[in-house]
């Protein structure tokens, strides 16, 4: 039974990765889509930080006392400021345990 | 890039992935010692990150066993979950499918959210097929390794999924869209995406992240269509 369902979410899983890949499937992207497509980037990855960053265990926290709210703010201020990746992510998840043992 | 050495592009995909890999790493420790954590056994918890290979809807997936969930309603729940994976094919069209069927299924496979956020930038003169498999085979095994350590420790991790580690795909992530953010229809894509990800999220919407990119997504071409902030580009 678990076996079955491992290979079934991994057939799902591989068909929603590969589907668009495969060239035989009859889609021609036009410039509409293209420029649709554009802004996956922003759009998909902003709404997988949504969640993580308002809704820790599944409770909605809106004010300035979320340690996860002030700690993404100073990723976007350093991201600006250092146009680095990796010292963003590391400084913001040092600010992020800052401000969790100090709120 | 499309002439560099094989090895070369590789190290330097391997090497670009690290950083996002150790930010998985609580997510495939908890992938692995939720499954024995859920009876599962340690071939079939480590067998979901070897084919599964998707963080969110194995955790998903291993709360739904444990709830007694149908394999139908498991199987629903992993294809709306991982949903968002249509775009980013659809967004890697141009690049991929344009290889032979073994490249083709292999980076396929790999095609996961980290691999978009690394490679989708690169149009078809610019693409390196071996800098796109060292990032993704090496986030593969590293996802698995962290699998493997979280079946070997199992339960002994306590509250593992309390300390808030999850923060570092956020900062990630939020690195990676930063830069991208440089006209109004992105801050408006932006916007968009991040309220209806937080309400649909909140509303339990299993598809919420794939909604409410797409929304995101709608309100950012329409803007660049309206002529939205035209002048500042």
């Amino acid at each position: 039974m678990i076996y079955i369902m491992i290979v079934a979410m991994g057939l799902v899983v591989f068909l929603n990765r590969y589907l668009f890949i495969e060239p035989r499937l009859p889609v021609r992207l036009n410039r509409g889509a293209r420029e649709f497509l554009g802004f996956a980037v922003p759009g998909m990855l902003t709404a997988i930080c949504g969640p993580i960053i308002f809704l820790a265990d599944h409770k909605l926290n809106v004010s300035l006392a979320n340690p996860y709210l002030l700690a993404a703010i100073c990723a976007v201020a350093l991201m600006f400021w250092t146009r680095n990746v990796l010292i963003t992510v590391l400084l913001s998840m040092g600010l992020f345990y800052f401000f969790r043992w100090w709120l | 890039m499309p002439t560099a050495l094989p090895h070369y592009a590789f190290g330097r995909g391997a090497i670009a992935v690290i950083p996002l890999s150790l930010a998985c790493a609580p997510w495939g420790l908890l992938a692995g010692s939720m499954a024995i954590d859920a009876q599962l056994t340690p071939l079939q918890a480590q067998g979901l990150s070897a084919i599964v290979f998707a963080g969110a809807a194995q955790l998903v997936a291993i709360g739904m066993v444990k709830g007694g969930a149908s394999l139908i309603s498991i199987v629903l729940t992993t294809l709306l979950l991982t949903s968002q994976h249509l775009l980013y094919g659809m967004h890697m069209r141009p690049t991929l499918s344009s290889l032979n069927a073994r490249w083709r299924m292999s980076l396929g496979f790999l095609l996961t959210d980290e691999f978009f956020a690394l490679v989708n930038h690169y149009d078809r003169e610019t693409f390196n097929r071996w800098y796109a498999l060292g990032v993704g085979l090496t986030f593969y095994i590293i996802w698995n390794l962290f699998t493997l350590a979280g079946i070997v420790l199992g339960k002994s991790i306590p509250g593992l999924d309390q300390l808030g580690l999850e923060f570092s795909i956020a900062a990630t992530f939020i690195a990676l869209i930063t830069p991208v953010v440089r006209d109004v229809p992105t801050v408006v894509c932006v916007a968009v995406s991040l309220l209806c990800s937080v309400w649909l999220s909140y509303l339990h919407w299993e598809s919420a992240v794939v909604v409410s990119g797409m929304l995101g997504m709608s309100a950012g071409f329409a803007c660049k269509r309206l002529g939205v902030g035209a002048t500042q580009r």
